[in-house]
């Protein structure tokens, strides 16, 4: 199910962390659904057990899943877990807007930017493995990013 | 529990092992890293109770190994040069094996060696030397004991075979915990399966910690400073070792990484990045800390 880079120098929980938060973020791994067993994991990445266990605390401590004594683990709702990252992205891009009208980058340029970078998602979705389902739904998130981002840029030039 | 007390082996006027302490606890990967010559299979073998030790002592829970049939059926010792009776089969082998070690799983050995495609009545002998490594490691991990011993047993593995012991270690260890401990210079295949590193050199020990901690706990430092300041004037900085190409400076340094980026952040640098060290460059750096430093002698 994950992949590990073993040019990448960071220790190996880490990376397993990493690798599950994404695809609990992305939704490929969908509330409630068990998480594969340690042995398993292990067996299957050929690295030691105490390795994925280290993760499973991590990710646990950091709520992304939950754990049933004697069943396993589960992903856990990451709603507001996701609400805070969405809150934190907002307050960012607000800032980068300010910042590029302080260095003298227009409104028409920003748009640019926003559609290039919507394509780039749309093609990454078409190669991802749940590209269907997910598609439309993140389509409109876009819109409304760019809508609220927009309402941000005026608010920007108003400043200025 | 493994532990070792001043445990020291001379050959002659050669000292192997010299007072060396160590604790290796169960349900762990422990990997025994070092220089060559620096005691790793001298350790082993005194773990397993060929050797006898000169001086201390090693006991598995409190109990000595020399001499000791109930305590040597908790360990399976794989020897780096294997040695299999003559004109001998893995089945006769299995058999020889089933005697000593009272859980040996035989069903299991079976399969396996099916699942290896090694043939249950062909003479080991006419094995090649990877094949004789197989044959060994599926004896150790069907024998059902606490402990395994390998003696650079990954050397002659393909890599596919590597990754599938990996997996039968991983399994074991979930299982029934199986405590593998592991000796070998190949420091890409013990980073992803130790938790716990030794690291002998000159037969005494340099360090045992966990990997993690490790890892964490030694960062590359590479930076440029603004004009005047030296690395020497960055304060709470243990500096292990210094490099300088023109204004760039790579330092190499121990403390966690918020510390050192405080430290850092003070001087007000004109760039700096930390990288975490690779196991082979912890390996290196802490030889060269202990004198072990060939490359500056040939070059």
């Amino acid at each position: 199910m994950i992949v590990l880079d073993y040019k990448d120098r960071r220790p190996l929980y880490e990376q397993v962390v990493e690798r599950f938060k994404e695809l609990i973020i992305k939704g490929i791994l969908p509330e409630d659904m068990q998480m594969p067993s340690v042995r398993n994991q292990a067996m299957q990445l050929s690295i030691n057990p105490n390795t994925i266990q280290r993760a499973y605390s991590e990710l646990e401590r950091q709520g992304f899943i939950y754990s049933v004594k004697g069943k396993g683990s589960f992903v856990a709702n990451i709603g507001s877990l996701l609400d805070g990252k969405k809150e934190q992205w907002r307050q960012g891009m607000n800032s980068m807007i300010l910042e590029g009208y302080a260095i003298g980058i227009s409104r028409k340029e920003m748009e640019e930017m926003v559609a290039g970078g919507e394509m780039q998602h749309i093609a990454g979705q078409k190669n991802g493995p749940n590209s269907e389902q997910s598609k439309g739904q993140q389509q409109e998130e876009q819109k409304k990013r760019q809508q609220q981002s927009e309402g941000q840029e005026e608010r920007g030039m108003d400043k200025l | 529990m493994i532990k070792a007390e001043k445990l020291t082996k001379r050959f002659d006027d050669i000292v192997a092992v010299d007072h060396i302490t160590a604790e290796i606890k169960e349900g762990c990967v422990f990997g025994l890293i070092g220089t060559n010559g620096s005691g790793k299979s001298t350790f082993l073998r005194m773990a397993s109770g060929i050797l006898k030790p000169d001086e201390g002592s090693i006991t598995i829970d409190g109990e000595e190994i020399w001499e000791n049939p109930s305590v040597k059926a908790r360990y399976f010792y794989i020897s780096d040069d294997q040695h299999f009776f003559p004109n001998s089969t893995p089945q006769e082998l299995m058999q020889f094996y089933r005697c000593i070690y009272p859980a040996f799983d035989e069903k299991r050995f079976y399969s396996l060696l099916e699942n290896f495609g090694l043939k249950k009545d062909r003479k080991i002998n006419t094995f090649s030397k990877g094949m004789k490594k197989q044959v060994s490691v599926i004896c150790g991990i069907c024998a059902g004991t606490d402990y395994i011993f390998c003696d650079e047993t990954f050397d002659g593995l393909d890599p596919v075979m590597r990754q599938t012991v990996k997996s039968l270690f991983a399994r074991d260890m979930e299982e029934r915990n199986l405590t593998p401990i592991i000796a070998s210079h190949n420091l890409r295949e013990l980073e992803d399966i130790c938790d716990h590193v030794g690291l002998l050199h000159r037969g005494g020990i340099l360090l045992s910690r966990e990997l993690d901690d490790m890892k964490l706990n030694i960062h590359k430092i590479q930076c440029v400073l603004k004009p005047g300041i030296t690395p020497k004037d960055i304060v709470e900085l243990d500096i292990v070792k210094q490099e300088q190409v023109g204004s760039l400076y790579t330092l190499t340094v121990r403390g966690n990484q918020e510390e050192i980026m405080r430290s850092m952040e003070l001087v007000e640098p004109v760039f700096y990045e930390l990288i975490p060290l690779s196991l082979e460059e912890i390996f290196i750096s802490e030889t060269e800390v202990a004198g072990y430093d060939i490359k500056a002698l040939i070059l």
